[in-house]
């Protein structure tokens, strides 16, 4: 006769021990996919990326210096204003003022050209997202009473706005 | 022979306890970096509002400020994702020529909130831009 010790399991056994943790991976699943649903309506988050953040604090600054009530020049060195370039007077420390062209126009970078006097220093924001750099517009905002201020927007793969920032100049007065 | 007999129930539900254990504690640190990480995205968009609403705010004339809308007068699209959502603007005057404007925005039913403060001072005579 076979000693029940050694007989294994009963299919009742088994099965108890597979519904408890079955059940406990059920849980887990739909706390998941709760999860999932709740990230997914929320946009990308850019400014989790350290080079588009170097680019709008630096866009920031520029604009916030800008230099007069209209700061802003319709073309200048071949570039003309745009929703993938901007162009603008900017004042330095020193209270000079730098002319100063953002082309977000190639994919994957951002070019940063000042000219002082004439005298160009470029910079480059590279490795940028390809969502990023498709969706950035740059616009302008008016708010009464002060100079046009710049509108920076972008949106990630699934059309939602996750840039939406005024960037109003300041008086240097 | 002991090494035939096979496990017991108990055995079998020992073992599954520890290996729902280690799941459950894996599970929960996953879902708490998630939750911090969504948490940020929310706060980027909110803080984004509230800079784009205090740039409106900086340029209300300083005895209009009262007056004026005690809603987010900035395009809040942004926050779409953190519907329903509400925004808010409360004035306090702190000191005889100086008013504290604070905005705020709350999502998940109150539960979230994230503010800004702006200072304003009335400087007697036509307001900076």
């Amino acid at each position: 006769m076979v000693n029940r010790r050694a007989a294994g399991y009963t299919l009742l056994e088994v099965i108890v021990a597979m519904a408890v943790f079955g059940l406990f991976l059920l849980i887990l699943g739909v706390l998941t996919v709760e999860m999932r649903a709740q990230e997914k309506r929320l946009p990308v988050n850019f400014l989790r990326h350290p080079q588009i953040v170097v680019v709008i604090s630096k866009l920031r600054r520029d604009v916030l210096d800008g230099h007069g009530a209209k700061p802003y020049r319709s073309s200048f060195g071949g570039y003309t204003q745009s929703a993938k370039t901007l162009i603008i007077e900017s004042v330095q420390e020193n209270g000079g003022v730098q002319t100063i062209v953002w082309d977000f126009r190639t994919p994957g970078e951002v070019h940063r050209h000042a000219y002082t006097v004439g005298v160009p220093s470029d910079w480059t924001a590279r490795g940028l997202p390809a969502d990023f750099s498709n969706s950035l517009v740059v616009g302008a905002v008016g708010i009464p009473g002060r100079p046009w201020g710049v509108r920076v927007k972008a949106q990630d793969g699934n059309g939602r706005i996750a840039i939406d920032q005024i960037l109003q100049p300041r008086a240097h007065e | 022979m002991r090494d035939e007999r096979g496990f017991s129930l108990i055995e079998v539900l020992a073992a599954l306890l520890i290996l729902t254990l280690v799941i459950t504690m894996s599970l929960a640190a996953f879902v708490e970096r998630n939750k911090r990480l969504r948490q940020a995205s929310e706060i980027i968009l909110a803080y984004q509002a509230l800079a784009n609403e205090a740039e409106y705010r900086r340029r209300i004339d300083y005895n209009a400020l009262e007056a004026a809308s005690a809603q987010f007068i900035s395009d809040t699209t942004l926050l779409a994702p953190l519907a329903p959502f509400g925004t808010a603007v409360r004035v306090d005057r702190t000191q005889p020529n100086v008013k504290n404007v604070t905005m705020t925005v709350r999502w998940k039913n109150g539960q979230r909130e994230a503010r800004l403060a702006l200072v304003r001072a009335d400087t007697g005579g036509t307001n900076l831009w």
